[in-house]
């Protein structure tokens, strides 16, 4: 029987693919943890989500 | 309604007054409101559900085997046979498991093989409400070592035992589900004999502080607002109080920090899960996470805690370990205020505040 990959497991291998758009995008929000607002980082955590969908759809 | 409304129009009058006596609802009578906190009907089928996977769920035991181990290691300091002992919140009975392991006393001079705490122990009644997790390893080794009782029990806030019945009770990592903690410590103490041990072990108040910040944070950049995704726990503080109002004499609070390293924050959750230590708060939203809060929590978490060369993440787990002891004849007590006939200060010396 082929093993069943969970879909976390999926998940979690490729945010591990966009691992330099996560730093930026964490980076950006522990910056100024202390008055994080809605979109502080919108800019970053769309590169990093273009990122996750460009390697999901290789994977 | 309907079926009452027609069943008392088809009734003679005479009737109707018998039939008033019984009460068909309950009024909030004043006293103990009980705050709500965790949904326990949601907490019963997690774990139920977590242990139905049998072996992610064996995989995922490593903590509740490690508190287990550490908690039994305070029973060894108890000179004392206990004929009858209450593990309350059982889980897979990690406790009796750890009870049977043979040389736990690492004290011990090396090369002494001390004999399993289980040859002090004449029964265990192991008490949980999932049945699936109770019974998961009732066919492994362990059983045969030792006189165990599985219960499966409606609920861990009502304990359905006769007062003076137990001489231990043991707890390991559940009772942090409980609602209504005091109560429930005050039926512990009923149900102990007289001069016998309360030990217990349970997450307390900065377990897994690393996931709850990161969450609030990823929470609100996403999403503008934050929900509880991580329990309130107690504090240490607050523990020796709560175990001083049920009644319990000589306490013995102390705090020890596990960390473990996951190598992602879905890893991390997904063994959570797997322990049936999922969110299990009233007020908590329905349905999964969304995806987007997972991945910024992720980045989140790395950029907050990641330590610059370790390959993982660390998680800690913060345990309360805590005795306390049922009021007992002969017990030791604490001599009177000002009875002392030795100043301190004479032994110890100093103790002036004033600056030289």
């Amino acid at each position: 029987m082929p093993t069943k990959t969970r879909p976390v497991e999926k998940f979690a291998k490729t945010t591990a693919q966009c691992s330099v758009e996560a730093a930026a995008y964490g980076k950006c929000v522990v910056a100024d943890y202390s008055s994080v607002h809605k979109d502080m980082c919108a800019k970053e955590f769309l590169r990093l989500k273009d990122c996750f969908l460009a390697a999901s759809k290789k994977g | 309604m309907i079926s009452l409304h027609t069943f008392r129009s088809g009734v003679p009058r005479r009737c109707l007054f018998a039939a008033s006596t019984v009460r068909t609802y309950a009024s909030q009578t004043a006293g103990n409101p009980m705050l709500e906190v965790f949904n326990r009907k949601t907490k019963h089928l997690q774990k139920d559900r977590a242990a139905r996977n049998v072996e992610e769920s064996r995989n995922v035991d490593y903590l509740k085997d490690e508190v287990a181990m550490r908690l039994c290691e305070r029973l060894l300091d108890i000179k004392r046979d206990f004929p009858n002992v209450l593990d309350l919140g059982a889980n897979s009975c990690n406790i009796a498991r750890a009870l049977t392991t043979p040389n736990l006393d690492t004290t011990a001079p090396e090369g002494v093989i001390t004999p399993p705490l289980s040859k002090k122990i004449s029964k265990i009644t192991c008490a949980d409400t999932s049945r699936a997790l109770l019974h998961r390893d009732e066919d492994l080794d362990f059983n045969k070592e030792i006189d165990i009782h599985r219960d499966v029990i409606a609920d861990l806030e009502t304990l359905p035992y006769q007062p003076n019945t137990f001489d231990a009770v043991l707890s390991s990592l559940s009772i942090h589900w409980i609602n209504d903690l005091p109560a429930l410590l005050n039926q512990v103490n009923t149900i102990l004999k007289p001069d016998c041990p309360f030990i217990c072990a349970m997450f307390g108040g900065d377990t897994l502080f690393e996931l709850r910040g990161s969450m609030q944070l990823a929470d609100m950049e996403r999403r503008g607002g934050v929900s509880p995704h991580v329990s309130p726990l107690a504090d240490v503080k607050d523990v020796g109080s709560l175990l001083n109002r049920a009644g319990f004499k000589m306490l013995t609070v102390d705090v020890e920090d596990i960390v473990v390293e996951f190598p992602d924050t879905f890893a991390l959750m997904q063994d959570l899960q797997s322990m049936g230590e999922s969110n299990a708060i009233m007020h908590r939203e329905a349905g999964p996470l969304s995806r987007d809060v997972l991945l910024a929590n992720d980045a989140i978490y790395r950029a907050l805690h990641k330590e610059e060369d370790a390959p993982g993440i660390p998680a800690t787990f913060r345990m309360i370990y805590m005795i306390g002891w049922k009021e007992g004849k002969d017990q030791p007590q604490p001599l009177e205020r000002g009875s002392g006939d030795v100043n301190l200060k004479d032994i110890l010396g100093g103790g002036d505040f004033e600056k030289p």
